[in-house]
Protein backbone atom coordinates (compact mmCIF):
# COMPACT_ATOMS: atom_id res chain seq x y z
CA UNK A 1 0.00 0.00 0.00
CA UNK A 2 1.27 3.50 -0.96
CA UNK A 3 1.99 6.47 1.20
CA UNK A 4 -0.72 8.00 -0.13
CA UNK A 5 -3.51 5.50 0.19
CA UNK A 6 -2.49 4.84 3.99
CA UNK A 7 -2.31 8.68 4.40
CA UNK A 8 -5.84 8.91 2.24
CA UNK A 9 -7.18 6.19 4.79
CA UNK A 10 -5.59 7.65 7.72
CA UNK A 11 -7.86 10.84 6.74
CA UNK A 12 -11.16 9.24 6.03
CA UNK A 13 -11.24 7.07 9.69
CA UNK A 14 -10.70 10.15 11.20
CA UNK A 15 -13.37 12.17 8.96
CA UNK A 16 -15.70 8.66 10.09
CA UNK A 17 -14.69 9.13 14.00
CA UNK A 18 -15.58 13.07 13.83
CA UNK A 19 -18.88 12.63 12.24
CA UNK A 20 -19.95 9.97 14.81
CA UNK A 21 -19.09 12.17 17.59
CA UNK A 22 -20.94 15.38 15.48
CA UNK A 23 -24.12 12.64 15.52
CA UNK A 24 -23.64 12.07 18.93
CA UNK A 25 -24.32 16.19 19.67
CA UNK A 26 -20.70 16.60 20.16
CA UNK A 27 -19.74 20.21 19.42
CA UNK A 28 -15.90 20.31 19.24
CA UNK A 29 -15.96 17.55 16.63
CA UNK A 30 -18.20 19.73 14.47
CA UNK A 31 -16.18 22.65 15.06
CA UNK A 32 -13.29 20.43 13.91
CA UNK A 33 -14.70 19.95 10.91
CA UNK A 34 -15.97 23.24 9.94
CA UNK A 35 -12.29 24.32 10.88
CA UNK A 36 -11.18 21.93 8.07
CA UNK A 37 -13.59 22.64 5.14
CA UNK A 38 -14.99 26.25 5.79
CA UNK A 39 -12.62 27.50 3.24
CA UNK A 40 -13.55 25.05 0.70
CA UNK A 41 -16.93 25.35 0.76
CA UNK A 42 -16.92 29.31 0.92
CA UNK A 43 -14.90 28.84 -2.51
CA UNK A 44 -17.67 26.50 -3.92
CA UNK A 45 -20.43 29.06 -2.65
CA UNK A 46 -18.71 32.67 -3.66
CA UNK A 47 -18.12 30.76 -7.07
CA UNK A 48 -21.77 30.43 -7.94
CA UNK A 49 -23.16 33.39 -5.69
CA UNK A 50 -20.32 35.70 -6.67
CA UNK A 51 -21.49 37.72 -2.89
CA UNK A 52 -19.70 37.58 -0.13
CA UNK A 53 -22.99 37.41 2.11
CA UNK A 54 -24.68 35.21 0.34
CA UNK A 55 -21.80 32.62 0.02
CA UNK A 56 -21.40 33.10 3.83
CA UNK A 57 -24.97 32.06 4.39
CA UNK A 58 -24.68 28.99 1.78
CA UNK A 59 -21.66 28.18 3.88
CA UNK A 60 -23.64 27.75 7.57
CA UNK A 61 -26.38 26.23 5.85
CA UNK A 62 -24.09 23.44 4.19
CA UNK A 63 -22.36 22.85 7.96
CA UNK A 64 -26.10 22.87 9.23
CA UNK A 65 -27.46 20.41 6.75
CA UNK A 66 -24.19 18.39 7.01
CA UNK A 67 -24.94 18.27 11.34
CA UNK A 68 -28.49 17.33 10.24
CA UNK A 69 -27.26 14.62 8.27
CA UNK A 70 -24.21 13.28 9.47
CA UNK A 71 -25.40 9.69 9.39
CA UNK A 72 -26.44 9.70 5.51
CA UNK A 73 -22.40 9.81 4.97
CA UNK A 74 -21.10 6.47 3.50
CA UNK A 75 -17.34 5.95 4.42
CA UNK A 76 -15.73 4.88 1.57
CA UNK A 77 -16.53 7.51 -0.57
CA UNK A 78 -14.60 10.92 -0.50
CA UNK A 79 -16.46 12.89 2.56
CA UNK A 80 -14.95 16.69 0.69
CA UNK A 81 -16.74 15.42 -2.40
CA UNK A 82 -20.07 14.60 -0.87
CA UNK A 83 -19.82 17.97 1.36
CA UNK A 84 -19.36 20.30 -1.81
CA UNK A 85 -21.72 18.47 -3.76
CA UNK A 86 -24.18 19.69 -0.35
CA UNK A 87 -22.42 23.28 -0.70
CA UNK A 88 -23.04 23.41 -4.70
CA UNK A 89 -27.59 22.48 -4.42
CA UNK A 90 -27.45 25.06 -1.31
CA UNK A 91 -25.69 27.39 -3.34
CA UNK A 92 -27.45 27.14 -6.94
CA UNK A 93 -31.15 26.71 -4.76
CA UNK A 94 -29.92 30.16 -3.29
CA UNK A 95 -28.48 31.43 -6.84
CA UNK A 96 -32.03 30.44 -8.18
CA UNK A 97 -33.98 32.50 -5.57
CA UNK A 98 -31.85 35.11 -5.77
CA UNK A 99 -32.87 35.34 -9.75
CA UNK A 100 -36.39 34.92 -9.02
CA UNK A 101 -36.68 37.69 -6.22
CA UNK A 102 -34.46 40.49 -8.50
CA UNK A 103 -37.12 39.59 -11.50
CA UNK A 104 -39.65 40.02 -9.27
CA UNK A 105 -38.51 43.17 -8.15
CA UNK A 106 -37.64 44.16 -11.60
CA UNK A 107 -41.06 43.54 -12.74
CA UNK A 108 -42.62 45.08 -9.85
CA UNK A 109 -40.53 48.14 -8.99
CA UNK A 110 -41.21 51.32 -11.21
CA UNK A 111 -39.33 51.68 -14.31
CA UNK A 112 -37.54 54.95 -12.91
CA UNK A 113 -36.24 53.11 -9.83
CA UNK A 114 -34.85 50.09 -11.98
CA UNK A 115 -30.70 50.95 -12.31
CA UNK A 116 -30.39 50.68 -16.00
CA UNK A 117 -26.74 51.75 -16.42
CA UNK A 118 -23.80 49.12 -15.67
CA UNK A 119 -22.56 49.21 -12.22
CA UNK A 120 -18.94 50.79 -11.69
CA UNK A 121 -16.15 48.87 -12.53
CA UNK A 122 -14.24 48.37 -8.91
CA UNK A 123 -10.88 48.63 -10.21
CA UNK A 124 -9.11 51.00 -12.41
CA UNK A 125 -8.48 49.56 -15.28
CA UNK A 126 -12.16 49.30 -17.26
CA UNK A 127 -10.63 47.59 -19.79
CA UNK A 128 -10.07 44.85 -17.39
CA UNK A 129 -12.94 45.53 -15.80
CA UNK A 130 -15.37 44.95 -18.55
CA UNK A 131 -13.33 41.33 -19.42
CA UNK A 132 -13.98 39.96 -16.35
CA UNK A 133 -17.56 41.20 -16.15
CA UNK A 134 -17.90 39.63 -19.90
CA UNK A 135 -16.36 36.26 -18.64
CA UNK A 136 -18.13 35.96 -15.66
CA UNK A 137 -21.15 36.58 -17.33
CA UNK A 138 -20.18 33.64 -20.01
CA UNK A 139 -19.31 31.20 -17.65
CA UNK A 140 -23.09 32.22 -15.78
CA UNK A 141 -24.33 31.28 -19.35
CA UNK A 142 -22.91 27.82 -19.16
CA UNK A 143 -24.77 24.56 -19.28
CA UNK A 144 -25.29 23.87 -15.25
CA UNK A 145 -22.99 20.90 -15.56
CA UNK A 146 -20.51 22.07 -17.05
CA UNK A 147 -20.37 25.56 -14.99
CA UNK A 148 -20.43 23.05 -12.42
CA UNK A 149 -17.23 21.63 -13.47
CA UNK A 150 -15.37 24.84 -15.10
CA UNK A 151 -16.04 26.59 -11.01
CA UNK A 152 -14.80 22.97 -9.19
CA UNK A 153 -11.75 23.35 -11.50
CA UNK A 154 -10.39 26.35 -11.77
CA UNK A 155 -11.71 28.31 -8.42
CA UNK A 156 -12.08 24.97 -6.05
CA UNK A 157 -8.62 23.75 -8.04
CA UNK A 158 -9.93 20.11 -7.52
CA UNK A 159 -8.40 17.08 -8.95
CA UNK A 160 -10.66 15.33 -11.85
CA UNK A 161 -11.85 12.56 -8.87
CA UNK A 162 -12.54 15.12 -6.87
CA UNK A 163 -14.85 16.36 -9.20
CA UNK A 164 -16.39 13.18 -10.32
CA UNK A 165 -17.08 12.64 -6.57
CA UNK A 166 -18.38 15.84 -5.69
CA UNK A 167 -21.26 15.90 -8.68
CA UNK A 168 -21.44 11.94 -9.10
CA UNK A 169 -20.01 11.59 -12.73
CA UNK A 170 -17.42 9.91 -14.27
CA UNK A 171 -14.11 11.12 -14.31
CA UNK A 172 -14.29 10.75 -18.42
CA UNK A 173 -17.57 12.85 -18.28
CA UNK A 174 -16.03 15.28 -15.90
CA UNK A 175 -12.96 16.26 -18.45
CA UNK A 176 -15.61 16.16 -21.16
CA UNK A 177 -17.72 18.59 -19.48
CA UNK A 178 -15.04 20.62 -19.02
CA UNK A 179 -13.62 20.69 -22.18
CA UNK A 180 -17.05 21.52 -23.50
CA UNK A 181 -17.22 24.46 -21.14
CA UNK A 182 -13.59 25.88 -21.98
CA UNK A 183 -14.73 25.28 -25.92
CA UNK A 184 -18.32 27.41 -25.76
CA UNK A 185 -16.23 30.45 -23.30
CA UNK A 186 -13.61 30.49 -26.13
CA UNK A 187 -16.31 30.60 -28.42
CA UNK A 188 -18.53 33.27 -26.39
CA UNK A 189 -15.46 35.24 -25.20
CA UNK A 190 -13.32 35.70 -28.66
CA UNK A 191 -14.45 38.83 -29.91
CA UNK A 192 -13.81 40.27 -26.10
CA UNK A 193 -10.37 38.48 -26.25
CA UNK A 194 -9.95 39.42 -30.17
CA UNK A 195 -9.00 35.84 -31.09
CA UNK A 196 -10.52 34.17 -34.06
CA UNK A 197 -13.77 32.76 -33.17
CA UNK B 1 2.27 13.85 -34.60
CA UNK B 2 0.24 15.16 -37.35
CA UNK B 3 -2.36 18.52 -37.84
CA UNK B 4 -5.14 16.17 -38.02
CA UNK B 5 -4.39 13.75 -35.65
CA UNK B 6 -4.84 15.80 -32.46
CA UNK B 7 -8.15 15.47 -31.79
CA UNK B 8 -11.08 17.14 -29.77
CA UNK B 9 -9.90 14.24 -27.13
CA UNK B 10 -6.75 14.97 -27.28
CA UNK B 11 -7.21 18.47 -26.52
CA UNK B 12 -9.39 17.56 -23.81
CA UNK B 13 -6.55 15.68 -22.32
CA UNK B 14 -4.11 17.73 -23.06
CA UNK B 15 -6.67 21.09 -21.41
CA UNK B 16 -7.07 18.61 -17.91
CA UNK B 17 -3.52 17.58 -17.59
CA UNK B 18 -4.27 14.00 -18.25
CA UNK B 19 -1.79 13.00 -19.76
CA UNK B 20 1.58 11.90 -18.53
CA UNK B 21 4.72 14.19 -18.42
CA UNK B 22 6.13 12.78 -22.06
CA UNK B 23 2.95 12.93 -23.94
CA UNK B 24 2.02 16.48 -22.62
CA UNK B 25 5.71 17.61 -24.05
CA UNK B 26 5.33 15.83 -27.11
CA UNK B 27 2.45 17.72 -27.41
CA UNK B 28 3.42 20.64 -26.40
CA UNK B 29 6.32 20.39 -29.35
CA UNK B 30 3.51 19.87 -31.87
CA UNK B 31 1.61 22.90 -30.59
CA UNK B 32 4.68 24.86 -30.93
CA UNK B 33 5.21 23.77 -34.30
CA UNK B 34 1.57 24.37 -35.56
CA UNK B 35 0.81 27.98 -35.95
CA UNK B 36 -2.86 27.36 -35.93
CA UNK B 37 -2.56 25.14 -32.68
CA UNK B 38 -0.45 28.02 -31.46
CA UNK B 39 -2.97 30.17 -31.77
CA UNK B 40 -5.47 27.78 -30.44
CA UNK B 41 -2.96 27.10 -27.05
CA UNK B 42 -2.70 31.14 -26.65
CA UNK B 43 -5.93 31.96 -26.99
CA UNK B 44 -7.66 29.20 -24.55
CA UNK B 45 -4.32 29.77 -22.18
CA UNK B 46 -5.56 33.67 -22.48
CA UNK B 47 -9.18 32.80 -21.46
CA UNK B 48 -7.63 30.57 -18.60
CA UNK B 49 -6.00 33.71 -17.33
CA UNK B 50 -9.00 35.38 -16.75
CA UNK B 51 -9.61 32.75 -14.35
CA UNK B 52 -6.89 33.95 -11.75
CA UNK B 53 -8.97 37.27 -11.88
CA UNK B 54 -11.72 35.62 -10.43
CA UNK B 55 -9.64 33.16 -7.89
CA UNK B 56 -8.08 36.63 -6.92
CA UNK B 57 -11.52 38.19 -6.26
CA UNK B 58 -12.95 35.10 -3.95
CA UNK B 59 -9.16 35.43 -2.17
CA UNK B 60 -10.20 38.94 -1.64
CA UNK B 61 -13.59 37.82 -0.22
CA UNK B 62 -12.20 34.93 1.46
CA UNK B 63 -9.67 37.40 3.80
CA UNK B 64 -12.63 39.22 4.75
CA UNK B 65 -14.03 36.75 6.85
CA UNK B 66 -13.37 36.10 10.27
CA UNK B 67 -12.51 32.20 10.23
CA UNK B 68 -11.76 31.79 13.62
CA UNK B 69 -14.84 32.41 15.06
CA UNK B 70 -17.03 31.23 12.13
CA UNK B 71 -17.35 27.54 13.02
CA UNK B 72 -18.17 28.57 16.87
CA UNK B 73 -20.98 30.32 15.42
CA UNK B 74 -22.65 27.87 12.88
CA UNK B 75 -21.97 25.20 15.46
CA UNK B 76 -23.87 27.40 18.18
CA UNK B 77 -27.14 27.67 15.22
CA UNK B 78 -26.43 23.77 14.65
CA UNK B 79 -26.95 22.68 18.12
CA UNK B 80 -29.79 25.55 19.15
CA UNK B 81 -31.55 24.12 15.85
CA UNK B 82 -31.33 20.35 16.58
CA UNK B 83 -32.56 21.43 20.38
CA UNK B 84 -35.67 22.65 18.78
CA UNK B 85 -36.00 20.28 16.23
CA UNK B 86 -36.07 17.69 19.36
CA UNK B 87 -38.35 19.93 20.88
CA UNK B 88 -40.72 19.87 17.85
CA UNK B 89 -40.67 16.28 17.78
CA UNK B 90 -41.94 15.74 21.29
CA UNK B 91 -44.17 18.77 21.11
CA UNK B 92 -45.96 17.49 18.08
CA UNK B 93 -48.96 14.81 17.85
CA UNK B 94 -48.73 11.27 17.25
CA UNK B 95 -50.24 11.81 13.82
CA UNK B 96 -48.37 15.27 13.24
CA UNK B 97 -46.05 13.47 10.25
CA UNK B 98 -49.81 13.21 8.25
CA UNK B 99 -49.53 17.30 8.10
CA UNK B 100 -46.11 17.13 6.03
CA UNK B 101 -47.48 15.14 3.21
CA UNK B 102 -49.45 18.17 1.40
CA UNK B 103 -46.43 19.91 1.28
CA UNK B 104 -44.75 17.10 -0.66
CA UNK B 105 -46.11 17.26 -4.02
CA UNK B 106 -44.64 13.99 -5.09
CA UNK B 107 -46.01 12.28 -2.70
CA UNK B 108 -49.34 13.68 -2.58
CA UNK B 109 -49.50 13.18 -6.30
CA UNK B 110 -48.52 9.50 -5.37
CA UNK B 111 -51.37 9.19 -2.71
CA UNK B 112 -53.77 10.57 -5.42
CA UNK B 113 -52.57 7.75 -8.12
CA UNK B 114 -53.24 5.40 -5.68
CA UNK B 115 -56.24 6.20 -4.63
CA UNK B 116 -57.87 6.52 -8.12
CA UNK B 117 -56.15 3.59 -9.60
CA UNK B 118 -57.58 0.95 -6.85
CA UNK B 119 -61.12 2.64 -7.46
CA UNK B 120 -60.44 1.91 -10.87
CA UNK B 121 -59.77 -1.69 -10.41
CA UNK B 122 -62.80 -1.90 -8.07
CA UNK B 123 -65.04 -0.74 -10.37
CA UNK B 124 -63.33 -2.96 -13.04
CA UNK B 125 -62.30 -5.86 -11.84
CA UNK B 126 -65.56 -6.84 -9.24
CA UNK B 127 -67.00 -10.11 -10.10
CA UNK B 128 -71.06 -8.79 -11.89
CA UNK B 129 -74.17 -10.27 -10.43
CA UNK B 130 -75.03 -10.86 -7.11
CA UNK B 131 -73.19 -8.90 -4.74
CA UNK B 132 -71.90 -9.79 -0.95
CA UNK B 133 -74.38 -9.86 1.69
CA UNK B 134 -77.22 -10.49 -0.98
CA UNK B 135 -76.67 -14.32 -1.43
CA UNK B 136 -75.68 -15.23 2.80
CA UNK B 137 -79.67 -16.51 2.50
CA UNK B 138 -78.49 -19.44 0.24
CA UNK B 139 -75.46 -20.52 1.87
CA UNK B 140 -74.93 -23.92 3.32
CA UNK B 141 -72.23 -25.74 4.90
CA UNK B 142 -71.05 -29.15 3.21
CA UNK B 143 -71.88 -30.91 6.54
CA UNK B 144 -75.36 -29.63 6.02
CA UNK B 145 -75.56 -30.50 2.52
CA UNK B 146 -74.26 -34.39 3.15
CA UNK B 147 -77.24 -34.46 6.42
CA UNK B 148 -79.86 -33.46 3.57
CA UNK B 149 -78.43 -36.18 1.24
CA UNK B 150 -78.97 -38.67 3.47
CA UNK B 151 -81.84 -37.92 4.64
CA UNK B 152 -83.26 -37.82 1.20
CA UNK B 153 -81.63 -41.35 0.73
CA UNK B 154 -83.49 -42.57 3.56
CA UNK B 155 -86.81 -41.32 2.61
CA UNK B 156 -86.66 -42.34 -1.12
CA UNK B 157 -85.56 -45.83 0.39
CA UNK B 158 -88.75 -46.20 2.48
CA UNK B 159 -90.63 -44.65 -0.45
CA UNK B 160 -88.97 -47.53 -2.50
CA UNK B 161 -89.51 -50.68 -0.11
CA UNK B 162 -93.28 -49.42 0.40
CA UNK B 163 -93.81 -49.49 -3.12
CA UNK B 164 -92.48 -52.43 -3.65
CA UNK B 165 -94.12 -53.90 -0.51
CA UNK B 166 -97.82 -52.47 -1.94
CA UNK B 167 -96.64 -54.69 -5.38
CA UNK B 168 -95.83 -58.40 -3.70
CA UNK B 169 -99.05 -58.40 -1.70
CA UNK B 170 -100.78 -57.30 -4.85
CA UNK B 171 -99.24 -60.56 -6.88
CA UNK B 172 -99.85 -62.41 -3.71
CA UNK B 173 -103.40 -61.27 -3.37
CA UNK B 174 -103.92 -62.21 -7.19
CA UNK B 175 -102.59 -66.02 -7.08
CA UNK B 176 -104.79 -66.34 -3.59
CA UNK B 177 -108.22 -64.67 -5.01
CA UNK B 178 -107.45 -63.67 -8.75
CA UNK B 179 -106.46 -60.10 -10.40
CA UNK B 180 -106.79 -57.17 -7.37
CA UNK B 181 -105.06 -54.61 -9.53
CA UNK B 182 -104.72 -55.45 -13.33
CA UNK B 183 -101.80 -57.18 -14.55
CA UNK B 184 -101.12 -53.83 -16.60
CA UNK B 185 -101.10 -51.59 -13.83
CA UNK B 186 -98.46 -54.04 -11.99
CA UNK B 187 -96.17 -54.06 -14.78
CA UNK B 188 -96.38 -50.50 -15.21
CA UNK B 189 -95.78 -50.24 -11.21
CA UNK B 190 -92.54 -52.52 -11.35
CA UNK B 191 -91.12 -51.32 -14.25
CA UNK B 192 -91.23 -48.05 -12.10
CA UNK B 193 -89.21 -49.42 -9.24
CA UNK B 194 -86.82 -50.75 -11.63
CA UNK B 195 -86.28 -46.68 -12.59
CA UNK B 196 -86.43 -45.70 -8.93
CA UNK B 197 -83.94 -48.09 -7.56
CA UNK B 198 -81.74 -47.11 -10.57
CA UNK B 199 -81.32 -43.60 -9.01
CA UNK B 200 -81.41 -45.10 -5.31
CA UNK B 201 -77.79 -47.48 -6.10
CA UNK B 202 -76.46 -44.26 -6.24
CA UNK B 203 -77.61 -43.02 -2.87
CA UNK B 204 -77.33 -46.70 -0.98
CA UNK B 205 -74.19 -46.55 -2.44
CA UNK B 206 -72.94 -43.50 -1.29
CA UNK B 207 -74.10 -43.56 2.42
CA UNK B 208 -72.91 -47.52 3.28
CA UNK B 209 -76.66 -48.64 3.49
CA UNK B 210 -75.52 -51.86 2.89
CA UNK B 211 -78.22 -54.14 4.31
CA UNK B 212 -81.17 -51.79 2.71
CA UNK B 213 -78.75 -52.19 -0.30
CA UNK B 214 -78.91 -56.02 -0.57
CA UNK B 215 -82.83 -56.30 0.03
CA UNK B 216 -83.30 -53.81 -2.35
CA UNK B 217 -81.12 -55.72 -4.81
CA UNK B 218 -83.27 -58.64 -4.37
CA UNK B 219 -86.61 -56.78 -5.14
CA UNK B 220 -85.27 -55.63 -8.14
CA UNK B 221 -84.03 -59.29 -9.40
CA UNK B 222 -87.69 -60.15 -8.62
CA UNK B 223 -89.39 -56.96 -10.31
CA UNK B 224 -87.18 -57.12 -13.35
CA UNK B 225 -88.15 -61.03 -13.94
CA UNK B 226 -92.14 -59.45 -13.50
CA UNK B 227 -91.90 -57.00 -16.23
CA UNK B 228 -90.49 -59.46 -18.37
CA UNK B 229 -93.63 -61.75 -17.61
CA UNK B 230 -96.68 -62.33 -19.78
CA UNK B 231 -99.43 -59.69 -18.51
CA UNK B 232 -100.97 -62.61 -17.58
CA UNK B 233 -99.30 -64.64 -14.31
CA UNK B 234 -100.16 -68.01 -14.77
CA UNK B 235 -100.85 -69.58 -11.47
CA UNK B 236 -97.05 -71.48 -12.06
CA UNK B 237 -95.20 -68.34 -12.10
CA UNK B 238 -97.16 -66.72 -9.69
CA UNK B 239 -96.28 -69.78 -7.62
CA UNK B 240 -92.80 -69.31 -8.16
CA UNK B 241 -92.62 -65.97 -7.49
CA UNK B 242 -94.24 -66.79 -3.79
CA UNK B 243 -91.84 -68.91 -3.26
CA UNK B 244 -89.22 -67.15 -4.23
CA UNK B 245 -90.78 -64.07 -1.63
CA UNK B 246 -91.11 -66.46 0.94
CA UNK B 247 -87.80 -68.15 0.69
CA UNK B 248 -86.06 -65.20 1.03
CA UNK B 249 -88.49 -63.76 3.97
CA UNK B 250 -88.65 -60.60 1.23
CA UNK B 251 -91.63 -58.74 2.99
CA UNK B 252 -90.38 -59.71 6.80
CA UNK B 253 -87.05 -58.23 5.54
CA UNK B 254 -88.85 -54.83 3.99
CA UNK B 255 -90.37 -54.61 7.19
CA UNK B 256 -87.64 -54.69 9.06
CA UNK B 257 -85.35 -52.36 7.33
CA UNK B 258 -88.35 -50.25 6.80
CA UNK B 259 -88.61 -50.23 10.91
CA UNK B 260 -84.81 -49.25 11.05
CA UNK B 261 -85.06 -46.71 8.12
CA UNK B 262 -87.87 -44.99 9.90
CA UNK B 263 -86.02 -45.04 13.29
CA UNK B 264 -83.51 -42.78 11.90
CA UNK B 265 -85.57 -40.26 10.20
Amino acid sequence: MSEVSRHREGEAAEIASLLEKIQAGDREAFMTIIRLYQQKVFVMAYSILRDREDALDAVQETFLRLYQKAGLYRPGNSFQGWLLQMAKNISIDAYRKHQRKRREWETTRPLEEIPVAAEPARTGDSAAADLRSAFARSVDTLAERQKMVFVMRHYNELQFSEISEAMKISIGTAKSLHFKAVQNLRKRLAPVLGIES
Amino acid sequence: MSMRKMTKAEWAAFLSGDREEGRRRIMGEHIEKSPGWQAEAAAIERLLKETEAVKAEIREAAASVNWDTLPAMIADRALAAGVQARRNVADSPRWGWLASFPLKPVLAGLAAGLVVGAAAMYFTLRAPGVRRGQDNAYYASGDFLDRAELEMARRNTLDYLEKSQYVLLDVFESADEGPVVPPALRSERARDLLQKKKYLNAQLERFQMAKAKVLCDQIETLFLELSQLDEELSAAELGRIRGFVEERQLLLKINLVKKELQSGV
